[in-house]
């Protein structure tokens, strides 16, 4: 049994891409099961999805701790999510970047690929430009760095994806045909053993929410002309999540590192104060670069 | 105040005012709607200064002392059947954030059909919620045990939600002699609220929030421990109430006249009164039997059947609601405590006075008369009608 591990944001496609994997692996003659897990956040939160693949019926039904191939669908990833967990000894690491795979950190010694998913899917116009759709071009590429599925398979898997499936079919080629193999940088860590954190009684959290960076999530970032602002406060009160303060005089600051980008801000200013802009290179944005 | 002729809802007032509660919230609904009202008098005239917030529905009414528990005050609403029910998301909410909310519950049937009758069907399906349960027999009962457990559930080993319950009617709506105990004897038993870990406004907390499995294992793992240490918490929180009021009801499981008796009725609720007369006739008779009365259900006293168990051949479980595809809760959890015990008595299961039937002397003696000759694996209920055959042929 061969076990893959999806690490994208929402909206990129990782969920569909194990869903796709699976599909191949069948058009193969192969047993798949696929099944995503994710939280209640919204597009640009870390997501995962799991793909295993065996010549009969698989009797597990638990998440993949100990997986062959990691396929991370985004750099920033790599700072922010422990994606090497697990991964066997000889398995492989599949990364979408523009970079060689000598380039890459990796904390463990692990054998690397690389290609350049986003430019792909720029290309072949599939997604938008901030938020390209990188999964057909990464399975391609998964394809051939593991040999688990035929190029062929993957291809004809693509009549499961909603739009665009001649450029798919191609962007799925391209990953084929770009993908680099080679060996990540590595950058040992400490490994923790598997613990509890120390819990409050109760779920209460012990810092405020405000000081989760999460503005890797967004696309889009709130700007507030304050020469028009009231001091309504109403961005303040309807910020589903502590992003935005009151400075002493009463004018709203925005947390910019926590700050996710759902535009709620801008939608209810009475006098439309607030405007959405593109987030171009924001730390540790993604789609953008 | 001393004693005063009041209705169990009277009672469940009364309580909540000793008990100087900041926050009310609820919703109305027969049988309870008197004791919400009773406790608007208090605060209109100023006996009680508590907050008191008029809201559109229960799920509204059990969030509002929610929030007003997460800031920190002591909080109370009441409710009844369709209204316990609509509750139930909040229930467990509560329960999760270690709120110390004290809840009435007027014990009524469940729609449908309609009914304003007595029975257990409302909070038996609450019983995996988190919360504390009370069953209480007499008013006085119902006004003790509504100021015990705000002791209980606001100490810090315990921080969790208890609800009191009385039976619709039967206690709701039922005036009888309470010794109603004054405002410096309960500020002796009931200091304010200790008030720790809570939210502060201003400060971003969260609580509640998003978490992945490990920590949420962890934290329902705190809310099983907390239930865990009810019992020991209840024992110290019922001696320092007798110690000022002298009265004491007996703990989770309280028994009478089980030290020589081969036969255990199991009770709970205003059956037991009935059951208490009814074991008084038959030990008269000559019959070595005995009462054992659920008190507490949540946490279950799992311990105190098992020591009764140790001496007794026979119990009979009587249900005051039904689990359809299986018995009456209380039978089923009797016989699964029983389970592991070195000595296991027969447990047979019954079911009556569902929908406000009478549990009279007369069937309880039926009950006692079917476990004399053998008892019953099955549940029977005791107060079913045989159907007359239909007039057409």
């Amino acid at each position: 049994m061969l076990e893959v591990r999806f690490h994208g944001r929402g909206g990129q496609g990782a969920v569909l891409a194990s869903e796709l994997l699976a599909h191949a692996a069948f058009l193969d003659g192969k047993w798949p099961q696929s099944f995503p897990f994710f939280g209640v956040e919204r597009r640009g939160a870390p997501v995962t999805a799991y793909v295993r693949i065996d010549d009969r019926p698989i009797a597990l039904r638990t998440s993949i701790t100990v997986p062959d191939v990691v396929v991370v669908l985004e750099t920033g990833l790599l700072r922010t999510v422990p994606v090497t967990d697990g991964l066997r000894e000889g398995g492989l690491l599949l990364v979408n970047s523009a970079l060689p795979p000598e380039l890459i950190e990796v904390p463990i010694p692990v054998r690397t690929a690389t290609v350049d998913a986003t430019g792909i899917a720029r290309a072949r116009g599939l997604g938008s430009p901030t938020m390209p759709i990188v999964n057909t071009a990464m399975l391609g590429a998964l394809a051939r760095a593991t040999g688990v599925v035929s190029l062929d398979a993957v291809r004809g898997s693509i009549v499961h994806v909603p739009a665009k499936p001649r450029e798919n079919r191609e962007a799925a080629a391209d990953g084929f045909a770009a993908v680099r193999s080679g060996e990540g940088r590595h950058l040992p860590v400490a490994r923790r053993a598997e613990r509890a954190p120390p819990l409050p009684e109760g779920p209460i959290a012990a810092v405020p929410s405000s000081t989760l960076v999460t503005s890797s999530w967004r696309t889009l970032r709130p700007v507030i002309r304050l020469e028009k602002c009231t001091r309504c406060n109403f961005c303040w009160k309807y910020c589903p999540d502590d992003a935005i303060e009151l400075d002493p005089s009463g004018f709203p600051v925005i947390r910019e590192a926590h700050c996710k980008g759902c535009g709620i801000c801008a939608a209810e200013c009475p006098p439309k104060t607030i405007e959405m802009v593109l987030d171009a290179g924001a730390r540790g944005g993604w789609g953008v670069r | 105040m001393g004693r005063q002729v009041i209705s169990g809802n009277a009672a469940q007032a009364h309580a909540a005012r000793l008990a100087r509660v900041q926050v009310v919230s609820a919703y109305p609904i027969t049988p309870q709607t008197t004791i919400v009202e009773t406790i608007a008098d208090f605060v209109a005239s100023g006996e009680l200064p508590a907050q008191y917030v008029k809201v559109e529905s229960e799920h509204s009414a059990l969030q509002c002392v929610l929030s007003a528990s997460a800031l920190g005050a002591r909080t109370y609403t009441a409710t009844s059947s369709q209204g316990l029910l609509l509750m139930h998301e909040v229930l467990h909410w509560a329960a999760g954030m270690r709120a110390p909310i004290v809840m009435g519950v007027v014990n009524r049937a469940v729609a449908p059909p309609w009914s304003l009758g007595s029975d257990h069907a409302d909070t038996m399906s609450q019983r995996d919620t988190g919360w504390i349960q009370f069953y209480a027999e007499s008013n006085q009962e119902v006004l003790d045990t509504v100021l015990l457990a705000y002791r209980l559930a606001e100490d810090p080993a315990v921080r969790l939600p208890a609800m009191v319950a009385e039976d619709a009617f039967y206690l709701s709506h039922t005036f009888e002699p309470v010794e109603i105990p004054s405002a410096g004897e309960v500020d002796r038993f009931l200091p304010p609220r200790d008030a720790r870990a809570v939210l502060v406004p201003g400060r971003g907390l969260r609580l509640g929030s998003f978490t992945g499995p490990v920590e949420y294992v962890q934290f329902r793992r705190q809310v099983a421990d907390a239930m865990e240490r009810v019992p020991a918490v209840l024992r110290n929180v019922e001696r320092e109430f007798e110690e000022i009021t002298h009265r004491h009801h007996g703990g989770p499981l309280s028994t009478y006249r089980t030290d020589d008796a081969d036969t255990v009725l199991v009770t709970m609720g205003t059956a037991t009164t009935t059951a208490r007369g009814v074991v008084d006739q038959l030990r008269a008779e000559g019959h070595r039997v005995g009462l054992a009365k659920l008190r507490v259900f949540r946490p279950f006293p799992a311990e105190e059947l098992r020591a009764l168990a140790d001496s007794v051949g026979r119990m009979g479980v009587l249900d005051r609601s039904f689990t359809f595809g299986e018995h009456g809760a209380a039978a089923t959890e009797v016989r699964g405590a029983l389970y592991g015990a070195p000595r296991r008595p027969s447990v047979s299961s019954y079911l009556g006075g569902l929908g406000g039937r009478d549990i009279t002397p007369g069937l309880v003696r039926k009950v006692y008369r079917s476990l004399e000759s053998g008892g019953s694996e099955l549940p029977t209920w005791v107060d079913l009608l045989p159907e007359e055959a239909p007039a057409h042929g």
